[in-house]
């Protein structure tokens, strides 16, 4: 398919179409951050029996695809500026100089914090420093934006707000991602399809679609229904699992 | 100590001392932040410096004053050589010790964006060691000062050193102590005014007030 990216590790198999939002869904523990791990490099597969892993990304030509990564906690530099956390990953991907003033302001105003490029990261709240962190990876403009439970060391108010304004976010900005979390309402409201994951052994054992339109609502009660039947479906697997 | 600080040539023996002590200052943190970063980050450097590093650390400071001397004669450069040897293996020590404390996070986070080694260690590693290069800092100047007041003594015809031998020999407590004390409160009121203001500087981003 065009722009699609494929993934494979041991028997789990993944494949998202370009611009789609895939969660994977699991328990703790069942290795669903490690695998975002593998694929963006900071743990290698080698350690991991008989298996690869391939991206391919939409443009064909790079031979390494431009990864994002939105961690759990937002792991600024907090001895740069705001301006400076989005400029460091630019120079990293070898991005010009002169292409930088603007995508700083562009996915700053994106994010809902224009104006704060001269502040440190230590004066923003929690919420502020995770918005700079998506602004981060945005910034680069990445074939695959990879995130790890982003939202999961926020206080739930400002964790729903920031999934409705990803939401938007990514109306706009359109990349592939890669959404881990264990917080199956977050993934039926975030996403275009979802890979539930089950521990010994890990591996994927549903896939699911959700055609809902967007933008949207939170409160809508087909996400809810979704959201318990796809609870059941994992306590069924789980129990069957003992 | 007006006799002393009256005579202008004073000014001068003061300044010796201090372009010593600031020469051999400089070599220390230069070798010390270098070789301490290298053994941080490389396994191999680390290895092989390690027990080099301790064993300079125990040898006798006296003798490395004497021997500086022996080789190099009534020169300049055996008490900064001696600073140098002395005070280089306690900066290596903490920058390496800083360089593995680093981060794993971080630094993660970089290498996931691709952050090659040089602006790895430009804008990741020497931030976050920054704490450490300022102890290491004060403890190598007063290490340094002292070290140089007595190479000063014993091999230099000039310097503060020299003064405070010269007034031993005459014992002339009186002028020993207008030398040494009025020196000492110089290293303290130049680690309170250059190194707290600069230290402030450098962690402005801890301390800044929201707007």
């Amino acid at each position: 398919m065009d722009g699609s990216e494929f993934v494979v590790l041991d028997s789990i198999s993944l494949n998202v179409d370009e611009g789609n939002f895939a969660s994977i869904v699991g328990p703790s523990g069942c290795g669903k951050s490690t695998l975002l791990n593998i694929i963006a490099g900071i743990e290698t597969h080698e350690s991991h029996e008989g298996g690869s892993i391939q991206v391919f990304p939409k443009s064909g030509a790079e031979s390494t695809p431009r990864i994002g990564y939105v961690f759990q906690n937002a792991r600024l530099l907090n001895w740069l500026t705001v301006e400076g956390n989005i400029q460091f990953v630019l120079e990293a991907q070898k991005i010009p100089r002169d292409t930088w003033d603007g995508q700083v302001a562009k996915y700053l105003e994106m994010v809902g914090l224009e104006g704060q490029e001269k502040n440190y990261p230590l004066n923003l709240s929690g919420g502020m420093q995770q918005r700079v962190a998506i602004a981060r990876a945005l910034a680069i403009e990445p074939d695959v934006l990879l995130m790890d439970e982003p939202f999961s060391h926020l206080d739930e108010i400002t964790a729903r707000k920031m999934r409705f304004d990803l939401m938007e976010i990514l109306m706009r900005a359109k990349p592939t991602i890669l959404f881990v979390t264990h917080d199956l309402g977050e993934a039926v409201f975030l996403s275009d399809q979802i890979y539930m994951m089950s521990t010994k052994p890990a591996r994927i054992f549903k896939e699911i679609s959700i055609d809902i339109p967007r933008p949207r609502q939170p409160e809508d009660p087909v996400i809810f229904d979704l959201e318990k039947d796809l609870v059941r479906e994992f306590f069924r697997v789980l129990e069957a699992q003992e | 100590m007006i006799e002393v600080y009256g005579d202008p040539a004073s000014y001068i023996v003061v300044a010796q001392t201090l372009l010593r002590i600031f020469e051999g200052l400089v070599i220390c943190m230069i070798i010390g932040m270098v070789l301490g970063l290298l053994m941080g980050l490389e396994r191999n450097v680390e290895a092989f410096f390690d027990s080099w590093i301790m064993v300079l650390l125990t040898f006798p400071a006296i003798c490395w004053a004497f021997l500086s001397v022996l080789w190099f004669g009534f020169s300049d450069i055996g008490p900064i050589l001696t600073v140098v040897l002395i005070v280089f293996p306690f900066v290596t020590m903490n920058i390496w010790e800083g360089t593995k404390a680093v981060e794993k996070e971080l630094v993660d986070m970089a290498t996931v964006y691709k952050a090659d080694r040089f602006l790895m260690i430009r804008k990741v590693y020497i931030p976050m060691l920054m704490p450490f290069v300022f102890s290491a800092l004060r403890i190598a100047l007063s290490l340094s000062w002292k070290i140089i007041l007595v190479g000063e003594a014993f091999a230099v015809g000039s310097g503060v050193g020299q003064k405070l031998i010269y007034w031993f020999e005459d014992t002339r407590v009186d002028m020993m102590l207008a030398w040494g004390v009025s020196f000492m409160i110089f290293m303290v009121v130049i680690d309170l005014v250059v190194f707290r203001s600069w230290e402030r500087r450098t962690f402005a981003w801890r301390h800044q007030i929201a707007n």
